[in-house]
């Protein structure tokens, strides 16, 4: 079956790509046919309109179709890229499920065009060893669902900060790297080891850089929004500082073990970003990734502002001030913009921006962050932190790139080879695909998004798979509906609606 | 609510007819004044002079909120304010239920929405709320049916605290008329919530508005006090942020002194509650900067001989007494308006 993807006009009005009828999740992909669809495949490095035919799983050919062939198809219908990789997700499992499950999580990531995710290891008990890794691997077989699950390991035993977890055993047993991740790694002498032993065995420590006596009790990004809301600050300097000390300790670690690798997840700060480019411009093994909803957010929306960051930048630089804009429409204290690091100004965003654009910022990461309703259902200073955000991650970055403010190929590399390329250095284990290049491959199993980038698709509570609701972004439209995802070949979301004519 | 205002205007002796164009309380809570309109704020004060007239008269209760059921939800300890609530309520002759932490199921980690929803299952028209945790009183409002009234929300607002304080303010000033009288609040301005209910009222007042403190209690108000410094919010002026207490003393037409808490010392933000006083207190000297005329206020309750001298809280200039009166008055005039008192006819007011 074939479908003339690129219909032509705003929303979902052509024929929709569509799998042999009864096709489900985790079924092999047995035929499926693609004409005229824009083509993006980061690991060439080239876009443009053309057909893919997937057969038995494997991406049988990709045809970049000439001028004359390509009348009409553009790079605001129907796209076609490799599936993404999530650096940094939360699934719950074990010990929280019901926030979310394995399960759960697949299906939202999905959904979401994710074809790989790496989970952090804070669930109850925590990934410190290979027992609780293989009872996720477990829960992802059982789902059914192909998205390729993989784990970091904790750095220290029972995400405690004292001792270091197995890090050797887990190793073996396949995880991606190491992480301490919804705390930092409060002793540096603790980091210091972690980066020597996680060098020797060629993975990277993931760190979430946050000072911990500065943001005792902080509800939000300290500065104008949080003083006239009457919310304790978080302070720039809790990420700058515990940056600053990461990428000392990195330094001298590489004096013993040159393969010392560190990433640094969802910094969020313009002064942080600056230090990371600093530090890379000298050769510094660092990698960083950013997050959509700082990205894309602000501590506007806490008062109740619900315009995107780069609406809320002033011409000087400086956020615009959403109380003379009489930008408020929200109710305040919404406790699904309650998020760790804290969302920042406009001009922290605009950095996170300029940071994901000159490659300061090698991966966009969601740290989907699922929670319930009893922990978000609260005061906002009791609320959990964290943002449902694996489902809303390429509406996000499509907005920017509709307000052309990010290339369509910078968006879909953040999400694919960007992620992969930090996770490189696990390649060597077998049977991880997430580091492995992200593109459209001919003859490799079909790993790929389908997505109609002009086509809004609403954010809701039922429309979110995550079983996590805590999404700030419920209530709006987001471009670039999911309508087909594959991972290694088999059928891991389609668009209910694929196949109506008036979808 | 038309049998509740003729309850108040028939017992207005003085009340006249006149043809001037009604203000409408439009507002279902009150959880800050942020939302408040000026021609509101002025509805606010006449309605409160007409409860004046009513505490005023030997039997101090009229029959309002006859049958109105009003609770007071405390999730932190303040004696002084639901009392003055509860008062305010029951001289309207609401229903009163008192509910706090030492008593409820609060203490057992039953959530604030549960809570909610069972005092509304319970009858609760009006909930009156106090939370240490700011915006608690936007997600009570989310779920509740009736009217929330907040009575404090972590350092985020206190409506009724700065309504009665501009209420005082203007009894006290000549002309009743804030446009251009130099305010200077001073001590624990960063955690203060009377203080950011202050800022939005009293720059929409017109007042000259100065908060002073140690630089540690200002953290982030010089960030506002900038944002707001082009007269940038439609109604609202500019206002000063200062550690110099002579500065934001010197010719000022109202002192304000807030309440300094032991805990600002174990949290490292105050070497000792000794030099606070010594560099910080409304002291006789300090208050001589101020216009001779000046008056004191506190929000209470008072640390005497941290924050202000007692000499300076009991002498005449000092006003905090009224504020405790006045404070009865505004809630009453605020619980009335809440409860559908909607439409005063100008005119009717006795100035």
């Amino acid at each position: 079956m074939t479908a003339n993807a690129n219909g032509g006009r705003h929303g979902a009005t052509g024929p929709r790509p569509v799998l042999a009828a009864g096709a489900r999740i985790g079924d092999t992909v047995g035929r499926f046919e693609l004409e005229r669809a824009w083509l993006v495949d980061p690991v060439s490095g080239r876009e443009g309109p053309g057909e893919i035919v997937v057969a038995d799983g494997i991406l049988e050919s990709i045809v970049w179709l000439e001028a004359a062939e390509a009348a009409g198809v553009t790079d605001r219908g129907v796209i076609v890229a490799p599936g993404f990789f999530d650096l940094h997700a939360h699934f719950r499992e074990p010990g929280f499920e019901d926030a979310e499950t394995v399960a759960s999580g697949s299906a939202a990531a999905a959904h979401g065009g994710f074809t790989a995710v790496a989970l952090m290891p804070n669930t109850s008990p925590a990934i410190d060893e290979p027992g609780i890794l293989e009872r996720i691997r477990s829960a992802a077989r059982a789902s059914g669902s192909p998205v390729e699950v993989l784990a970091y390991g904790a750095v220290s035993a029972g995400r405690a900060g004292e001792q270091l977890s197995a890090m050797g055993e887990l190793a073996d047993a396949g995880v991606l790297g190491y992480s301490d991740d919804g705390a930092p790694i409060r002793s540096p002498k603790l980091l210091r080891s972690a980066l020597l032993y996680a060098g020797m065995l060629g993975l990277p420590v993931v760190e979430h850089a946050e000072d911990s006596d500065l943001t005792a009790g902080a509800e939000a990004h300290e500065g104008y929004v949080a003083s006239v809301m009457g919310l304790a600050g978080w302070p720039a300097a809790a990420e700058v500082g515990a940056v600053s000390r990461d990428l000392a300790v990195l330094a001298d670690a590489l004096g013993d073990e040159p393969r010392a690798r560190l990433h640094l997840t969802h910094v969020s700060t313009a002064a942080a970003l600056d230090l990371v480019r600093r530090a890379k411009a000298t050769g510094l093994p660092v990698t960083c990734d950013v997050t959509p909803h700082h990205l894309a957010l602000t501590d506007e929306w806490i008062a109740g502002a619900r315009r995107w960051g780069w609406e809320a930048l002033g011409a000087d630089g400086e956020p615009r001030d959403p109380w003379a804009d009489a930008a408020l429409t929200a109710a305040p204290y919404d406790t699904s913009l309650r998020v760790n690091p804290p969302l920042g100004t406009a001009a922290d965003a605009a950095a996170c921006l300029a940071a994901l654009l000159d490659g300061t910022a090698d991966a966009v990461a969601t740290d989907h962050a699922p929670h319930t309703v009893v922990d978000k259902e609260v005061e906002f200073g009791s609320a959990a932190s964290g943002i449902s955000g694996i489902e809303t991650a390429l509406g996000v970055l499509l907005g920017l790139v509709d307000a052309g403010r990010l290339p369509l190929s910078r968006a879909i590399a953040a999400l694919t080879t960007g992620p992969a390329g930090v996770v490189a250095a696990a390649r060597r284990t077998s049977g991880i695909s997430a580091a492995r290049p992200r593109g459209l491959i001919e003859g490799a199993p079909a790993d790929l998004v389908v997505f109609d980038r002009s086509d809004r698709w609403p954010v809701t509570p039922a429309s979110l798979r995550s079983k996590g609701k805590n999404s700030p972004l419920i209530g709006r439209e987001l471009p670039g509906r999911v309508l087909l995802t594959i991972a290694g070949g088999r059928l891991a979301y389609e668009d209910p609606n694929a196949g109506d004519e008036e979808a | 609510m038309t049998t509740a205002a003729s309850v108040i205007t028939a017992a207005q002796s003085a009340a006249t007819q006149s043809a001037t164009p009604a203000v409408a309380w439009r507002h279902r809570h009150l959880i800050d004044v942020d939302v408040v309109t000026w021609p509101e704020i002025e509805l606010i004060m006449r309605m409160t002079d007409e409860m004046k007239g009513v505490l005023a008269r030997p039997i101090r209760r009229v029959p309002a909120l006859n049958g109105r059921r009003v609770t007071t939800l405390f999730y932190e300890a303040s004696t002084r304010t639901r009392v003055s609530f509860e008062t305010a309520a029951r001289n309207l002759s609401a229903d009163v239920v008192s509910v706090s932490t030492a008593t409820s199921s609060v203490t057992k980690g039953e959530s604030l929405v549960d809570t909610v929803r069972t005092l509304e299952a319970l009858g609760t028209e009006i909930l009156v709320m106090r939370h240490s945790v700011s915006g608690a009183p936007y997600l009570a409002a989310e779920v509740f049916g009736g009217h929330v009234l907040n009575g404090g929300d972590g350092w985020h607002a206190h409506p009724t605290q700065a309504l009665l304080d501009l209420y005082t303010m203007r009894s006290h000033l000549p002309g009743g008329d804030l446009h251009g009288r130099k305010v200077a609040i001073v001590g624990d301005i960063l955690h203060s919530r009377v203080a950011r209910s202050n800022i939005w009222l009293l720059t929409a007042a017109g007042a000259d508005l100065w908060l002073c403190g140690p630089a540690t209690l200002l953290r982030g108000m010089d960030r506002w006090a900038a944002a707001w410094s082009g007269g940038a919010i439609p109604g609202h002026g500019r206002f000063n942020v200062t550690s110099d207490i002579e500065a934001a003393l010197r010719d000022a037409d109202v002192v304000m002194g807030l309440r300094i808490q032991r805990e600002r010392m174990q949290s490292g933000l105050l070497p000792s509650l000794r030099e606070y006083a010594a560099r910080f207190q409304l002291n006789a000297e300090r208050v001589a900067l101020a216009k001779p005329e000046a008056i004191v206020m506190h929000p209470g309750p008072m640390n005497e001989g941290v924050e202000i001298s007692p000499d300076v809280a009991v002498s005449g200039r000092s006003v905090i007494t009224d504020q405790v009166a006045n404070g009865v008055a505004v809630r009453m005039a605020l619980l009335y308006l809440l409860a559908g008192g909607h439409e005063v006819p100008q005119g009717e007011v006795a100035r």
